[in-house]
C-alpha cells in the first residue's frame, strides 16, 4: 500500500476530509479524532494490519504519521 | 392420597401442561426467556440535535455503531423493569411464581445500596418467601455468571427452579452530553427460567477476571470510596468534547475496545476446548451485543460465517447484562434454521470489571 493509499484509508476511517489528512497533521486538531474516531482507527489497524494497540500505544498516537507508522503490512 | 403424592401429581400435571409450550409446532425446543424494554425511545435524530456536532450525525452514528434507537428507563427503576420481565415470562410460558425457589438478579443500577433489589422483586412478583434471592453486581458478563451460578444451585440440589433476571438502567448513570456512552447504551431487562432438566443443557464455563481494567469503565463516586458532594457533581469537558461529572459513568471506549479484541478470542478458544468442540461444530454464536463495530471486528477475527452470527443492536443498543438473553430470544422468535432442538450455541459476555465469561448451551 502506498503512502497516498494509506492516507486515503485514514481519511475514510475517520470520515474526515482527505485534504485535512497529512502526515504532519496533529490528530487533536481534527474534529473527527474523538472516541468514535479512535475506535474506528483501532478497528482499521486490527482488520487490515492485524495490529491490536495497547492502551499506552493508543495514548501515544499524536500525529497522522504515528498512525502511518502502525500501518506496516 | 398423601399430601406429598397430591403435590407431586399437581406438579407433574403442571409440568406436562407447561411442557407443551416449551416446544413449537416444528419441535423446536425453547429456552424459557422473556424480555422487557421501557417504552421511551431515543433516536439518533434526537441525539444529533442534542449533540450539535458536525461529526456526530444520525447516519454516521448508525453506520459506526449499527444502532438507530435505544430504550430509556425514564421513571422506571431496575426493580420495575425486572418485575415487568418476570411477569412477561410467567405469562408467556404459563409459569406460576410459586414454582420459583431461587431468584438471581444482575444489576449495576440497583434501587438502593440496601436492601438487595432481589428482595423487592421477590415480593412484587409474589415469589414464595421460602425462595432464596440476591443481587449480584456485574455488567456485560452478567448473564453468563448468572447461568454458572444457576447451574451450581440446581446441580447441588439447593434449588429446582431458578429465575435469573438481568435488569440494567445504565442511562441513569450517563450524562446526556457524554457521546461516548449515551450513543451506545440502552436500558432493558430479561428473565430466564432454569429448571433441573436444564442442567445438562448448560455446558462448561470459561471465566476470566482482570481488575486491572477497573478504572476504564466506572462510576467513580456514590459509594464509599468517593461519596457524592457538590464538587463531584461539577461537570467538565474531556479532550473529545464529552461532558460528564464524577457522578456519571466514564468509559474509556478505545481501551475497552482494544481489550475486547485482545481478550475475547482467547476466551472463545478456552470455551471451545472446555466443551470439546470447534467453531465449525457450533450452530450459532451470540456474543455480547456491544455495538456493530465491536461485533464485526470480532466476527472477522474469529472467522465466523455471517449466517451463524448474531448481530441485533439496531433498535436496542447495548443493554449490558441483558444483550445475550434478548438476542437469543429474538433469534428464536425469528425462527432461524440455526436454532432447533439440539442446536449448540456459544454465548460470551465481556466488559466492565474487566469480567468475561462464556459457555456453550444446547437447545
Amino acid at each position: 500500500m502506498t503512502i497516498e493509499e494509506k492516507l486515503d484509508l485514514i481519511s475514510e476511517t475517520l470520515d474526515a476530509e482527505r485534504s485535512n489528512i497529512k502526515p504532519e497533521t496533529q490528530l487533536c486538531t481534527l474534529d473527527e479524532w474523538d472516541s468514535m474516531g479512535v475506535i474506528s482507527t483501532i478497528a482499521m489497524l486490527d482488520r487490515k494490519f492485524k495490529k491490536v494497540l495497547s492502551a499506552e500505544q493508543i495514548e501515544k498516537l499524536d500525529t497522522v504519521q504515528d498512525i502511518l507508522d502502525r500501518m506496516e503490512e | 392420597m398423601s399430601p406429598e403424592t397430591l403435590h407431586r401429581n399437581i406438579k407433574n400435571t403442571y409440568y406436562r401442561s407447561a411442557a407443551k409450550k416449551y416446544y413449537t409446532k416444528k419441535g423446536q425446543y425453547k429456552m424459557l426467556i422473556s424480555y422487557y424494554f421501557p417504552p421511551t425511545i431515543l433516536t439518533n435524530e434526537e441525539l444529533e440535535k442534542e449533540y450539535a456536532s458536525p461529526s456526530w450525525t444520525a447516519s454516521k452514528i448508525y453506520r459506526k455503531t449499527g444502532i438507530k434507537s435505544r430504550h430509556i428507563a425514564k421513571d422506571e427503576l431496575a426493580s420495575d423493569i425486572a418485575v415487568e420481565a418476570g411477569k412477561k415470562l410467567f405469562a408467556e410460558y404459563g409459569i406460576s411464581p410459586s414454582q420459583i425457589d431461587f431468584l438471581l438478579l444482575c444489576t449495576q443500577s440497583p434501587d438502593y445500596y440496601l436492601p438487595t433489589t432481589a428482595c423487592i422483586v421477590q415480593d412484587r412478583l409474589a415469589i414464595p418467601t421460602s425462595a432464596g434471592a440476591f443481587d449480584y453486581n456485574l455488567g456485560c458478563s452478567g448473564y453468563i455468571y448468572g447461568l454458572a451460578t444457576a447451574k451450581g444451585l440446581l446441580s447441588a440440589g439447593i434449588a429446582k427452579n431458578v429465575l435469573l433476571i438481568t435488569a440494567e438502567t445504565y442511562t441513569k448513570h450517563i450524562h446526556p452530553l457524554d457521546r461516548s456512552t449515551r450513543t451506545v447504551f440502552g436500558d432493558g431487562a430479561s428473565a430466564t427460567l432454569l429448571r433441573e432438566e436444564d442442567i445438562a443443557k448448560i455446558g462448561q464455563f470459561a471465566l476470566v477476571t482482570d481488575g486491572k481494567g477497573a478504572q476504564n469503565l466506572i462510576v467513580p463516586t456514590g459509594a464509599m470510596a468517593n461519596p457524592r458532594t457538590e464538587e463531584t457533581a461539577k461537570e467538565s469537558e474531556d479532550a473529545n468534547g464529552n461532558i460528564r461529572s464524577m457522578d456519571n459513568i466514564y468509559m474509556n471506549g478505545p481501551e475497552i475496545y482494544a481489550f475486547t479484541l485482545r481478550g475475547v478470542p482467547e476466551l472463545i478458544e478456552k470455551t471451545l476446548a472446555k466443551n470439546n468442540t470447534t467453531m465449525e461444530k457450533l450452530d450459532y454464536i451470540i456474543l455480547h451485543q456491544a455495538n456493530k463495530l465491536v461485533l464485526d471486528s470480532l466476527r472477522e477475527k474469529l472467522e465466523i460465517p455471517e449466517e451463524k452470527y448474531c448481530v441485533d443492536v439496531e433498535n436496542i443498543g447495548n443493554t449490558v447484562s441483558s444483550t445475550i438473553p434478548i438476542a437469543l430470544k429474538r433469534s428464536m422468535e425469528r425462527g432461524i434454521p440455526q436454532l432447533k432442538k439440539g442446536s449448540k450455541i456459544l454465548i460470551a459476555g465481556f466488559g466492565v470489571g474487566y469480567s468475561l465469561g462464556a459457555t456453550v448451551i444446547t437447545l
